[in-house]
């Protein structure tokens, strides 16, 4: 991964990364020498660290091959802590990263950006914040699916068996909108300081639009809502129905969360209340996927094992839609959020080297340079 | 179950074929006996598979008798 190659210049290295299949078939930053001794810099670590091996091709996970992937995305070293603590996440065994890597199923690593890092590197969490035109959260999460490709090796109909992939497959990134939500940031809930910067990161399918308008003068709007995000948990076209497991995420509106949170609801309370509503009846399980049917089945199937499997978070823009985004719920661990926490005290300045990357955190926005 | 000595032979579809061939290679399994089955078989009905099993069950355990080697990952 970290072999030297030369070329006449950039124009001809790329047509060789291309022919190589090391791009996710968009150009690609070229990962000269300099552009990645200035990312392994940021990292703030020895870029002969290596952080594991990843899945399903066992290539080792070093800092110097993270930074080479990180600058063909184009992330800036700022971003590059960020970087190396989603593939810190993704590579704990719960993660079922290799399996995930080689199913058919359409499943891709999501990652939610928590605490200061989110404002530092700019990655958004509003409006149209899982699509494009955001150069944080295209370029992480570029930089994490390009690490997927060239150290985990996974390549389409050879070891990324994806029937047909989704979108999130090139970029799938975004930042939790902690001053809209009504509730906690999602990273305290799972032990961290509010002023920590971590990385969650769970396998999903594409986001599914749920459409729900509030009506302040009827009392059930906030069941409304719960009822309406419980169906779609529960979608009949679901691993997650059929499977009756994997964690899967919710993306509460602002105004959807602020209906909820009106009505008295913390997390924990929207949690268990989805538990409760994404459901399904055997009967109409059975007529669909009868092979998936248990001999002891009856009654009412749940989609979500318990309330602890949805990840609840508020982003994007006010309106009518929220966003359920179910999960492969396969693999040994059947889907499971992992975290870490992004580490942004390691890097430290050497005088007449090169300035302290991680000292311009609202910096310019400019590419990897020379 | 290769890893661990045990004869073992994996049966892989036309469509994972090359799939199955990356995951012996990244496993240090190179050399793991792979039987290669039309695709699909799942959802064929019973008689197909039935049928299916019959044909290659003689294959199979010659190649198991024959592969009783253990593979150093």
């Amino acid at each position: 991964m970290t072999e030297l190659l030369e070329a006449e210049n950039e124009a001809a290295a790329l047509e060789f990364l291309h022919a190589e299949r090391c791009t996710d078939g968009l150009p690609v930053i070229i990962p000269t020498v300099p552009r990645v001794d200035r990312m392994v810099l940021a990292s703030g670590v020895d870029g002969d660290l290596s952080l594991g091996s990843m899945g399903p091709g066992g290539g080792a996970a070093t800092i110097r091959a993270i930074a080479v992937n990180t600058v063909m995305a184009g992330c800036r070293p700022d971003d590059m802590p960020i970087v190396v603590a989603a593939i810190t996440a993704m590579l704990q065994p719960e993660f079922d990263l290799g399996e995930m890597q080689g199913t058919t199923h359409s499943t891709a690593p999501l990652m939610i950006v928590n605490g200061p890092m989110r404002d530092a590197c700019g990655v958004a969490s509003g409006f149209g914040a899982l699509g494009p035109g955001h150069r944080a959260n295209a370029s992480i999460g570029r930089a994490v699916r390009l690490c997927m490709i060239n150290i985990g090796m996974a390549r389409p109909g050879e070891s990324d068996m994806a029937l047909l992939g989704h979108g999130g497959k090139f970029t799938y990134c975004l930042a939790e909108d902690e001053e809209s939500s009504p509730w906690e940031p999602l990273h305290t809930t799972f032990g961290y300081d509010a002023e920590e910067s971590v990385v969650t990161i769970i396998g999903a399918e594409p986001p599914h639009s749920v459409v729900f308008q509030n009506d302040a003068d009827d009392a059930t709007s906030p069941a409304r809502l719960l009822k309406s995000l419980g169906a779609t948990l529960a979608n009949l076209g679901s691993n997650n129905a059929h499977f009756r497991c994997g964690m899967q995420t919710v993306i509460l509106n602002p105004e959807h969360a602020t209906v909820l949170a009106d009505a008295g609801m913390s997390r924990a309370d929207v949690q268990a209340k989805l538990l409760e509503y994404s459901v399904n009846p055997h009967d109409r399980l059975a007529e669909l996927n009868p092979i998936f049917v248990r001999p002891d089945d009856d009654g009412d199937i749940r989609a979500v094992r318990q309330a602890e499997d949805v990840v609840v978070l508020v982003a994007g823009g006010s309106g009518l839609y929220s966003h359920v985004l179910p999960s492969w719920a396969a693999g040994m661990h059947r889907n499971v959020a992992v975290h870490a926490r992004i580490e942004t005290d390691l890097a430290c300045e050497i005088p007449g080297l090169t300035p302290n990357p991680l000292s311009s955190l609202s910096a310019s926005g400019q590419g990897p340079s020379e | 179950m290769a890893l661990r000595g045990k004869p073992t032979v994996a049966l892989v579809t036309t469509q994972f074929w090359e799939q199955g061939n990356f995951v012996a290679e990244a496993r240090g399994m190179p050399t793991l006996p792979r039987h290669q089955l039309p695709h699909p078989v799942a959802g064929t009905g019973h008689g197909s598979m039935a049928e299916l099993a019959r044909e290659i069950a003689p294959q199979l355990i010659a190649t198991l008798r024959q592969e009783s080697t253990p593979i150093a990952a």
